[in-house]
């Protein structure tokens, strides 16, 4: 066969990706813990603690010790959550947290734009990848969505309405011009990352859960109830500032026509509801390589353009299919 | 989680989604809403004064995550939707040290980095002012205390003691909460008036 052939690792990428948004996630829960533990250590209070609170500087002190000379100084070095986070020294925000300050305070304030620069340059190349990688949110709506696949197995009805996937640049938009217009940054408020981040702080280091937990609720509600992933495809500001930024990525997922057999597998695991069976990928694909680690006939790849390479038409079995039916006249043979 | 509380969540996650309250809110500049305000907060050490403190504060949580004395808590709705999940301090629950980390941390200078030397701190550091009340003072009642005054991190700066341990506020006080923490009496005879800027 002289069909190209993917890299064989390409189809294992997907169990990276759930490997990446694990110890994301992990470490959001882990931080509120050490942060406890820091504010124990250095009180020098262990005699003073609660039994559960003591079991938990112990486990703390267990899984930090190796790290740690001194936890009340050195856990100092990762803080914060991926909306905007410090990890040993290098400070790094998200693009819309960038964007919705410039707004909300109508002036560049430099260091802080320079947080953005590493997921902006990284987002250039392989565009929305925070969505399909990093987002802690998207850990749970994947998941949700795994669920609402098992609900519908047992007969529950989920929803699967479709709506204009623009909405969500009108929502960044909307939201950039609100925070304009009060002077504070409210998309903190409806972008999941940003709240998973710091619910779980306030739920394990502040002892409660706060309101944005209950939006998030409904967001997972809104997934399973009425649009698979709506919140992502149809709302979330944040994913339209990363597709708007990744629109000429290049990375980019590609069909290998000959090989492909038309099962549409793709198009039915793409959490976005892309078409890759058409090669339809455009801006809001995140190269979550889900459509690679499905493909039967391994036929998706890579390949670094800045565009999408235009519709190839259908696989090789359709082609056959096209080929006979046309010979006898039967149907037209249509591209 | 008390059922209070979790009422006021929802509540919040209801005003929340029905955003037209915002509209309502208009730009800074005339400080027209300032006095209406019934919870007695303080922002952190160095932090802007409380316009230029939201249109700063990205609402992220690191200041929380790294206040050793986990003297910061974050608003729910409480105090309006522009302050929702920004950081503040209730002194008489825990009051602030003066370690000046949040503003090392704060990314977007919402608060400012202070070096954690007297000058600087007396430069920069505005969270409000300390006010004693005599009826309440021990030591104003004839009974000797000085609690507050032992608290101050910055003793014969902020405050000093006169006769019978009886405190007095200097004009140096940058509010950070320690003495109205400390006060033994209940309700506090020493309280933090907070400095919005």
């Amino acid at each position: 066969m002289g069909t190209p052939k993917p890299f064989f690792l390409w189809r294992h990428l997907n169990k990276l990706r759930w490997l990446s948004l694990s110890i994301v996630f992990a470490m959001l829960v882990a931080l509120p813990f050490m942060h406890v533990y820091q504010t124990f250590t250095a009180a020098h209070a262990y005699d003073l603690l609660a039994p559960s609170e003591k079991q938990l500087y112990d486990v703390m002190e267990t899984l930090t010790a190796v790290f740690t000379e001194d936890p009340a100084e050195d856990l100092d070095a990762i803080k914060g959550n991926t909306w905007s986070g410090s990890f040993f020294g290098l400070q790094l925000s998200d693009p819309l947290a960038v964007a919705g300050q410039m707004a909300a305070g109508l002036k560049v304030y430099a260091p802080f734009l320079l947080t953005a620069l590493i997921p902006v340059l990284f987002t250039l190349l392989l565009g929305r990848f925070f969505c399909g990688w990093i987002c802690p949110a998207t850990l749970l709506y994947e998941l949700n969505t795994n669920v609402s696949t098992w609900l519908s197995r047992l007969g529950f009805k989920v929803g699967n309405r479709h709506f204009d996937r623009r909405l969500k640049y009108a929502v960044l938009g909307v939201g950039l011009l609100l925070s304009a217009a009060t002077g504070s940054v409210l998309m903190a408020a409806i972008y999941p990352p940003a709240i998973v981040g710091r619910e779980l702080y306030y739920a394990f280091a502040l002892g409660g859960f706060g309101a944005g937990t209950l939006f998030f609720v409904g967001t997972l509600l809104f997934d399973t109830l009425v649009a698979r992933r709506g919140f992502c495809r149809y709302v979330c500001p944040g994913g339209a500032l990363y597709s708007l930024l990744g629109r000429y990525r290049l990375v980019r997922i590609r069909r290998i026509a000959e090989s492909c057999n038309d099962c549409a597998k793709c198009n039915a695991v793409c959490e976005f509801g892309l078409d890759p069976l058409r090669d339809h990928f455009g801006q809001e694909c995140n190269n979550c390589t889900a459509c690679i680690a499905v493909c039967p006939t391994q036929a998706m790849t890579f390949v670094l353009r800045p565009t999408d390479i235009p519709e190839q038409g259908p696989g090789h079995l359709g082609k056959q299919y096209l080929r006979a039916h046309s010979e006898k006249g039967s149907i037209d043979a249509a591209p | 989680m008390q059922r209070r509380t979790f009422l006021d969540a929802l509540l919040g996650a209801a005003a929340a989604t029905a955003l037209s309250p915002l509209l309502a809110e208009a730009r800074p500049g005339v400080p027209t809403r300032q006095p209406t305000r019934s919870i007695r907060y303080l922002r952190p050490p160095g932090a802007r004064p409380e316009e230029e403190f939201l249109a700063h504060c990205i609402h992220c949580g690191q200041c929380g995550e790294i206040c050793p004395n986990r003297c910061i808590q974050y608003f729910g709705h409480e105090n309006g939707l522009r302050s929702l999940d920004t950081p503040y301090i209730v002194p008489r629950e825990q009051a602030c040290i003066l370690c000046m980390k949040c503003g090392e941390v704060c990314p977007t200078d919402a608060i400012q980095p202070v070096a954690r030397e007297l000058a600087p701190i007396l430069g920069k550091v505005r969270m409000g002012r300390a006010r004693i009340d005599e009826r309440l003072c021990l030591s104003y009642q004839g009974k000797t205390c000085g609690v507050c005054y032992r608290a101050c991190p910055l003793q014969d700066v902020a405050i000093r003691v006169g006769r019978l341990e009886q405190p007095r506020v200097l004009k140096d006080c940058v509010g950070c909460g320690l003495c109205e923490r400390s006060c033994i009496q209940i309700p506090q005879a020493i309280r933090i008036i907070p400095d919005y800027g």
